[in-house]
């Protein structure tokens, strides 16, 4: 889905990516980690074509970003900003979704129903204006106009930044179920909560390279790569961490509670 | 802050200048190509421009600002060309109502000539000028009272920044597929129109958390002496007026 191939960028105003490889295939759930300046929004401009390698190759969706135009790549690719002002452009919430499908649908009458479902199935009023909507309002917008566009890979930069704790619950529920259904996700988080909670696989980055990749369980235990990428383990893990015993393999709330259980219960049949 | 109106730290002689002879130069130099009619001397005030621009922040970027410059001016060239009618016709298009003479060619060749020469000094002193101490100069030699000066540094400084934002949401709607990437200009135009309400917007929301957050600051109790910086005027500064003095004296007499 898609491939990094020693793949080298520079330029004054972005961050540099160096010798970075890795293949993400289809419905992986990847969440890109590291300190602020590492180059993740650069790796994730380089996904799309917005940014051209040096040197190396980026292969997404089968199309060779060097080559291929992003206005292309966006038909099989969804990008959503950590600012949804830069992608909301229209008065209203109907024709703000619709926007994206004029460049996806030729038929008008399944952009229509496309809008229609997806106003729907995030209960969105089309009528109002999104720019007279909160920030988690407006991040909401931007995500359902991208994904009226049903992309096959789905790239977000930070998306729960800025938003409350019910807000980013809502937006990482949709992201989850899309991924359920087999979208493919690549998203740069800084919250390692976020990371522990709904990402399978975790790349690191650290000064331009990739550091690590492997399962999140297995990164949010590896306290070298951690410090590495000047990370702190989210809550949960770290104290997982200093229980040791049954307790070191837990890494959300969920599963603390239910070992917790099972020693307490365990404790309770030895006496 | 770098680009066209960006600051590019350094240490060179125009770097030490005071930043008011570094404007009274700018200007200077921009009303000498507007005193001749000479393409020569209007394309040799270019070239003294470019001098002092790479002198301070080296030929590059000097060269890349010039190119900037040279593609705006021949696009207006290609307008102007066509407006002009006097002179002997050079060049027919058809259906033969279009025509190209040579008084056109060469007075908007001039109108280019001079619109380079008038922005490049303008661009080199904000360059080797820091935004703050154009605005300190304002205030203190000037007397202008300090909330114009920041109006006047506040509309320079957000040039680059509308200009970064722009792109930003250029890139934005082109990851959405709207073909900004197309080589055709015109249909890049008609493309941009409806971006005018995103930048607008984020534009107004930029300045309106800049004037709180001024406000907060103590933005109205600031007076003429309350900077601490001082701009001392020195042989240096002296020297470098009576060049200009003399290259703009050079234009009107040549």
């Amino acid at each position: 889905m898609l491939r990094f191939e020693n793949v080298f960028f520079y330029r004054e105003s972005a961050n540099t990516i160096s010798e970075v490889s890795f293949d993400l295939r289809e419905g992986e759930f990847a969440a890109l980690i590291g300190e602020n300046g590492a180059g993740k929004s650069t790796l994730c401009r380089l996904c799309n074509g917005l940014l051209k390698p040096a040197s190396g190759r980026v292969t997404v969706c089968g199309h060779d970003t060097a080559t291929v135009s992003t206005s292309r790549i966006a038909r099989d690719t969804g990008f959503l900003f950590q600012n949804p002002d830069m992608q909301l452009c229209q008065n209203t919430v109907y024709g703000e979704i619709m926007f994206g499908l004029e460049y996806a649908l030729s038929d008008p009458e399944e952009r229509k129903r496309r809008t229609g479902e997806i106003l729907e199935l995030f209960s969105l009023d089309g009528g109002r204006d999104p720019f007279s909507m909160s920030r988690g309002e407006r991040q909401h917008v931007a995500l359902a106009s991208i994904l009226a566009c049903k992309p096959r890979l789905l790239i977000l930069d930070e998306p729960t930044t800025g938003l409350d704790y019910r807000e980013c619950v809502t937006i990482m529920g949709i992201i989850s179920r899309l991924h359920s259904d087999g979208t493919t996700i690549l998203m740069v988080s800084h919250d390692m909560e976020v990371v522990a909670d709904f990402a399978v696989r975790a790349l690191v980055l650290s000064k331009g390279r990739l550091i690590a990749d492997g399962p999140v369980r297995q990164i949010m235990k590896d306290k070298k790569v951690l410090d590495e990428a000047s990370l702190l383990p989210p809550q949960i893990p770290a104290l997982a961490m200093l229980i040791g015993g049954d307790f070191s393999d837990v890494l959300t709330a969920d599963e603390m509670a239910e070992t917790a259980e099972r020693a307490v219960r365990q404790k309770g049949a030895r006496k | 802050m770098k680009g066209f109106f960006g600051y590019n730290p350094g240490n060179s002689i125009l770097h030490r200048l005071n930043p008011l002879t570094k404007i009274v130069i700018s200007i200077g130099l921009c009303l000498s190509c507007f005193l001749t009619r000479s393409h020569i001397v209007i394309l040799a005030v270019i070239a003294f421009n470019l001098l002092l621009s790479a002198s301070a922040v080296g030929l590059k970027r000097s060269l890349k600002m010039l190119l900037s410059l040279v593609k705006f001016s021949a696009v207006l060239f290609v307008v102007q060309v066509f407006f002009v009618k006097q002179g002997n016709v050079l060049l027919r298009l058809p259906p033969g109502v279009i025509y190209i003479t040579d008084k056109g060619v060469l007075f908007s060749l001039l109108f280019a000539l001079r619109l380079i020469a008038a922005a490049m000094p303008l661009s080199a002193m904000l360059s080797v000028t820091r935004i703050s101490d154009i605005s300190n100069v304002f205030v203190r030699s000037l007397r202008i009272p300090y909330k114009y000066a920041f109006v006047i540094t506040t509309a320079i400084r957000f040039i680059p920044l509308f200009s970064e934002e722009m792109t930003n949401i250029m890139e934005a709607q082109t990851a959405r597929g709207v073909q900004f990437d197309t080589k055709n200009f015109l249909k890049k135009i008609r493309l941009l129109l409806p971006l005018c309400v995103p930048l607008l917007i984020s534009s107004v929301r930029k300045i309106e958390g800049g004037a709180i957050s001024a406000e907060l600051r103590g933005f109205n109790l600031r007076k003429r002496t309350s900077g601490y910086k001082t701009y001392p005027f020195g042989w240096s500064d002296a020297a470098a007026l009576a060049v200009c003095g003399l290259i703009v004296a050079l234009t009107v007499f040549v």
